[in-house]
């Protein structure tokens, strides 16, 4: 496909994100016009959504739809890193979300919240996954 | 390889795709949503942040079930999987004998978990059951439902009992795809019983057997029912394994957001061991293929 094409395509996949995102915000509940982050989204709902929950998938949504339109676009060849096994892109996505969570806990486990460091920690940790795993 | 790339049979999975996220990424969220919040029933929830995470985290009632946990899988393993082995090893390799013991061996796999728990329920009393009659007329001092230990080899000989035959069957489907030839060889080469072994069946079974451990290990780290049903998770706590102490705190405490902060490190250690587990499977083959 040509350059345009993908362009279209970016372009087309971040407005569908954006509006989402719009949406959650829309949706999220206020309280003297500010916006009530630890609300529940629907009132007397079962499945007790939050706002923080809600972006947290949001951005999980967002990862595998980016992930998923890059590996169309540059096919994914797996290679041989540290841990002497075959990875891919999404591999190492994967296993740098694993390893975050556990990061997180053991953060939570030894020094408790807030998580802000341990999610500085997990950044470092996902680009160091994708640079030699 | 000069297999065509069709990009468009993706949208084939999508049935697939559509069907786990009602049966599974759905109520996966749900479990997620919980542990962040506290509730007292009918749908009022309040935000408690990562209050669950930190008192699960810091909790000696979940400390004690995560230890026996891995205990018990850890023995259930190391018991299992050489026993396996050694039977599939010894069992006849054709004829009639071939398919009685495999019949036999699968008998067991076919009975219910809560039967298997009622089966070794009665089995290993001491007022009716053959097992804890014999071993009480034997003058052995053996009561499951009041002595940590007798509760835990019960526990250990039913899961042994219920599940090698998995293993042993796995491991007998790996030796019959081992050609005559490798064992002729290694006649030529007069290769002991243990080198023909651990250079021949061993390599050959290495497939089959990481599937069975990972299928025994995941198994015995959810194990629920029969120890339920055999002894209730007691006495006292001493065999209550994750699994139990889980529903004990969802559905007898009504704790919801403790239990579904506890349940996601529980859901993230099987998928971390599962992980491992794919990843070295897929890496032996490839290292096969080659």
């Amino acid at each position: 496909m040509t350059r345009t094409r993908w362009s279209l395509i970016y372009a087309a996949a971040a407005a569908f994100a954006a509006i989402i995102l719009g949406l959650l915000f829309m949706a999220a509940p206020r309280e003297d016009g500010a916006i009530a982050w630890t609300d529940p989204m629907v009132p007397g709902g079962w499945m007790a959504w939050t706002l923080p929950i809600a972006l947290f998938f949001y951005t999980i949504g967002c990862l595998l739809i980016l992930f998923t339109i890059l590996a169309v676009r540059f096919p994914e060849t797996p290679r041989v890193g540290v841990l002497r096994i075959e990875t891919t892109r999404g591999d190492r996505l994967f296993i740098s979300l694993l390893g975050s969570a556990f990061i997180s806990l053991a953060w939570l486990a030894a020094f408790g919240a807030p998580l802000t460091p341990a999610l500085i920690l997990c950044l470092v940790y996902a680009a160091a996954v994708f640079r030699w795993v | 390889m000069d297999k065509t790339q069709n990009n468009r049979a993706w949208f084939l999975v999508l049935p697939v795709l559509v069907l786990v996220a009602f049966s599974a990424v759905i109520p996966l969220m749900t479990v997620v949503n919980y542990a962040f919040n506290d509730t007292f029933g009918q749908n009022q929830f309040f935000w408690n942040g990562l209050g669950w995470f930190e008192d699960m985290l810091q909790s000696e009632r979940m400390h004690g079930a995560f230890g026996r946990q891995v205990l018990f899988s850890a023995i259930i393993l190391a018991i299992e999987v050489p026993l396996g082995i050694y039977i599939a090893l010894n069992m006849p390799k054709s004829g009639f004998w071939s398919s009685f013991c495999l019949v036999l061996m699968a008998l067991p796999l076919l009975i219910p978990f809560n039967v298997v728990g009622t089966i070794w329920q009665i089995f290993g009393r001491v007022d009716i059951g053959l097992l804890g009659h014999s071993l009480a007329a034997l003058g052995i001092d053996y009561n499951y439902t009041n002595d940590p230990l007798d509760a835990w080899l019960t526990i250990i000989a039913m899961d042994v009992w219920h599940w090698t035959s998995l293993v042993a069957l796995l491991c007998y489907a790996g030796l019959q795809s081992i050609p005559q030839a490798y064992y002729q060889a290694a006649r030529i080469d007069q290769a002991s019983r243990w080198s023909i072994f651990r250079y021949i069946e061993l390599p050959k079974m290495a497939g089959v057997l990481l599937i069975a451990v990972l299928l025994r290990f995941m198994d015995s780290f959810m194990i629920y029912t029969e120890p339920f049903v055999l002894t209730g998770g007691g006495p006292g706590n001493s065999t209550t394994f994750l699994s139990i102490d889980l529903v004990k705190m969802a559905v007898g405490q009504f704790d919801l957001g403790p239990a579904a902060a506890f349940s996601l490190m529980y859901f993230l250690v099987i998928l971390l061991v599962s992980w491992v587990f794919y990843t070295v499977m897929t890496t032996l083959d490839k290292q096969e293929g080659k």
